[in-house]
């Protein structure tokens, strides 16, 4: 088995950094990675340690290398790295530590603010000039700080509390740490959120993607017929689920995606840390017209007709290529009728902005009796179209739509509440399940059909 | 559904297999889901012998075996001769919490889908879950990953929750009887657990990599974790608990014992309800007050010609003037006094969306954090 927690060679990961921000980086030996204002560090030198782990970027010298070469007069200097033992960049938003931070500790501080008079920036003694040649020498974040602290005429006015949150911001703005993580769907999703790529993922959250993922009933040994218009996302969530980022994992599970331009739209697996042949065994897309309109197999065959594996190797070179493209293809095309005729899906998973009250009907012909349907879409009209379509359709049981929302929380003791603002939106999901409608039985003796209505399949009580 | 009540022999008779894994076609000895309704999903143990009895009619198993699952089994009632019928379904982990009876304590499917996600929870998982509770949590969960270790300290629960993995072929789950917050998490040979010691071993090799714990008091239980959680790697642990003070003592214990990323959330869970709300245009509403006020006008015109009729006429028996009907009207835009069906064809319908009359407005927060318990490099 492949060694997933720590930290690789040649692997895409997710770097957090003070700011709150996210970074893929992809982790190239022997190269540098620049993190700006954050510093610059060395691949190698972080190599081996666990997934997770928060480093700290310093300095030896007082004058970093590089420094007297106009050339490299822009570029972030290359640090040494250090292993963080203590967290200190906590959430986004506050879960700073309750206790009182050790640089608080010799400054008086104030039970109200009622003496502290908005002067502006006269009230911090120290230039920006004065700090920039701080950050220049190299000196650490609490360096900085403390200098700041001191430098500063209204400190003692502050209260504690808003004393920690002024020591925090800076911390932040001046500290040179970064967290390595393992690039899991869920930190994929949270890194095109921030970089504003919400409309790309239909705007989907962890929390409704979350949902999905167990009302499909996705296992490790599962065939799945998916459409995916987040550009690989979705089957990015699905393979994490069924193989946990290994590419050496014994299981059989697939996913055949459907797509409806003439190539399949999976970009973001490129960040994925699966090998190529894995994701060729695992993922098969098909795309919408062959799904719908299969070659006929006599056809196919009848075009072409594999030759023994001997003749085959004794082809010349020019023969043996033109032969291999079309053993390729032929081994295709029968895969595609296999995939669209012959398969019994263990699910449909749709995020798809085509018209699904018209694509779902069709789609579910393929998937087996008592087996999950789930669609996503970001409007719940749409799926509100859908659910009264599927009530009608006595292959879909109990179509409902669901909507699920995460609150975070400030997660700091003495001081929890629900942040104040959080991401709107994270749209809906359709469940329903296959199944199997049985011809109406013949009544006994005399003919009574009127006492049921047609359309019964909800109403049972 | 009295019949069910009596036969709770739910022990499946082909157990080599879990009847969670997908299954085609339903047999006999299998363990099915029979769907009545919504609120009403029953589990039955397939026995060609037996019949499934709703209050719309019983349904022989022998008429569900064979079938692929999915299947909807119709029946006509014998005394009203009226269409009936159930659908069979395979089991998964979140019908299976559907089908647990109302009061029982559980995580609802919306918790436990973040909580999972969170944790990251794949077959490269080995995950702790205390306590078990109705074990509706651990089906998901050894759905999910490669090992749950699963404790309770309640004898009965345990008793029960013992036999039902073991039914429901859930071999991949070590369920021991324990009191955490006490005694720590070690499984060892001498407790009361359905671990299988590998030869020579005394006790369980957990190292797990995400933790649940839904305990009264997880404060209790977190400094205990080290022992068992993986060392070199990160580990997610997520507490359940629905009082924010107990968040609060939960949050100074994961700082006190190293945990980082502390943050805690609350899922809001919404089932929406698809209904049709008839359209009633202004127009028609217009439409009909006139209509009303011109059989008024024709009313008022009738009664007059009538009363003019007997003022003229002395010789004229009052008895044999009849008093005049107003015309029946046929102008009837929104089928007023009479009953329509949501979604009649005869009348146009606006599509709408309703939210449960009750929702589950608080089930717990959740306190996630995070651990490497040791940072050192490996080559």
């Amino acid at each position: 088995m492949v060694d997933l927690h720590h930290i690789a060679a040649e692997q895409y990961v997710i770097l957090k950094l003070p700011s709150g921000n996210w970074k893929i980086v992809e982790l190239k030996p022997h190269t540098s990675i620049s993190l700006g204002k954050f510093g610059a560090f060395q691949v190698d030198d972080i190599i081996g340690y666990p997934l997770g782990t928060q480093f700290e970027i310093y300095y030896d010298t007082q004058s970093p290398p590089g420094d007297d070469d106009p050339k490299n007069k822009n570029k972030t200097p290359v640090g040494k790295v250090k292993v963080m033992e203590e967290d200190v960049s906590g959430n986004t938003e506050g879960s700073e530590s309750s206790s009182t931070p050790h640089e608080l500790l010799n400054v008086d501080s104030s039970a109200t603010n009622r003496n502290l008079i908005n002067i502006g920036n006269e009230i911090q003694s120290m230039t920006s000039e004065q700090i920039e040649e701080l950050k220049r020498q190299s000196a650490s974040a609490e360096e900085i700080v403390v200098k700041m602290i001191e430098s500063h005429s209204g400190f003692h006015e502050k209260t504690l509390h808003s004393q920690q949150k002024y020591l925090n911001r800076k911390k932040r703005k001046f500290a040179k740490y970064f967290t390595v993580e393992y690039l899991s769907a869920s930190f994929l999703l949270q890194w095109l959120l921030e970089k504003g790529d919400a409309q790309k993922v239909l705007d989907i959250s962890e929390e409704t993607v979350a949902v999905l993922l167990n009302v499909a009933n996705i296992r490790s040994e599962g065939r799945y017929l998916c459409m995916d218009e987040t550009g690989g996302l979705l089957v990015y969530f699905l393979l994490e689920r069924m193989f946990g980022g290994d590419s050496s994992s014994p299981h059989t599970g697939k996913i055949v995606v459907l797509h409806e331009n003439e190539h399949p739209n999976l970009d973001l697996l490129k960040y994925s840390n699966y090998g190529e042949k894995f994701i060729n065994d695992h993922v098969k897309t098909v795309s919408l017209l062959d799904f719908f309109e299969p070659p006929n197999p006599a056809d196919v065959d009848s075009n072409f007709i594999p030759i023994p594996k001997e003749e085959a190797r004794q082809l010349k070179a020019g023969k043996k290529n033109a032969y291999q493209r079309r053993l390729k293809w032929y081994y295709n095309q029968h895969q595609i009728v296999e995939l669209s005729t012959k398969c019994q899906y263990d699910a449909l998973i749709v995020a798809s902005t085509l018209q699904l009250s018209t694509l779902v009907p069709l789609l579910a012909e393929r998937v087996h009796g008592s087996r999950p349907v789930v669609c996503y879409s970001q409007f719940k009209e749409i799926l509100l179209e859908l659910t009264h379509t599927l009530y009608t359709d006595l292959r879909f049981l109990a179509p409902s739509i669901s909507e699920t929302r995460v609150r975070p929380y400030q997660s700091v003791r003495g001081k929890l509440h629900p942040l104040m603002t959080m991401r709107g939106g994270g749209g809906y999901l359709m469940w329903a399940h296959r199944v199997i409608p049985a011809p109406e039985p013949p009544a006994h003796e005399k003919q009574d059909e009127t006492n049921e209505p047609e359309e019964k399949k909800q109403k049972v009580q | 559904m009295e019949e069910m009540e009596k036969g709770t022999n739910t022990s499946p008779m082909n157990s080599s297999i879990s009847p969670f894994s997908y299954r085609d076609t339903i047999q006999e000895g299998d363990l099915a889901l029979v769907w009545v309704s919504r609120d009403n999903i029953k589990p039955i143990i397939i026995d060609a012998k037996q019949m499934f009895n709703t209050r719309y009619g019983s349904f022989s198993h022998k008429s569900m075996i064979g079938k692929q699952y999915g299947s909807q089994i119709a029946i006509r009632t014998k005394g009203q001769n009226r269409f009936s019928f159930i659908h069979v379904m395979q089991p998964s982990p979140e019908l299976w919490t559907l089908s647990l009876p109302h009061r029982t304590q559980i995580v609802y499917t919306p918790d436990s889908s973040y909580i999972m996600q969170r944790l990251n929870c794949s077959p490269c998982s080995t995950v702790i879950e205390a306590g078990t509770g109705s074990g509706s949590f651990s089906h998901a969960f050894a759905r999910t990953v490669g090992h749950l270790y699963s404790y309770e300290f309640h004898s009965v629960r345990y008793e029960q929750a013992l036999q039902e993995f073991k039914n429901h072929g859930l071999s991949n789950i070590t369920l021991t009887h324990r009191d955490v917050c006490s005694d720590g998490f070690t499984v060892k040979k001498s407790d009361p657990t359905s671990h299988l010691f590998p030869e020579g071993a005394s006790q369980a090799t957990i190292n797990a990599n995400a933790v649940f714990l839904d305990l009264p008091a997880p404060w209790d239980a977190v400094p205990l974790l080290d022992e068992v959680i993986a060392k070199n790697q990160k580990v997610g642990v997520c507490c359940f608990s629905p009082c924010i003070e107990q968040v609060d003592k939960t949050i100074e214990v994961l700082e006190k014992c190293g945990w980082t990323e502390i943050q805690m959330v609350e899922i809001q869970g919404k089932q929406w309800e698809s209904r049709r709300q008839m359209v009633r245009t202004l127009d028609d509403a217009l439409e009909r007050l006139r209509d009303v006020k011109r059989r008024k006008q024709e009313g008022i015109e009738r009664r007059k010609q009538m009363y003019d009729a007997v003022l003229k006429d002395d010789e004229t028996d009052g008895e044999n003037s009849e008093r005049p009907q107003p015309p029946k009207t046929k102008f009837n835009p929104f089928g007023k006094g009479t009953r329509v069906r949501e979604g009649d064809a005869n009348y146009q319908w606006k599509q709408v969306t309703r939210v449960e009359p009750e929702i589950k407005s608080h089930t717990s927060f959740l306190t996630f954090a995070f651990k490497i318990v040791d940072k050192s490099k490996v080559c």
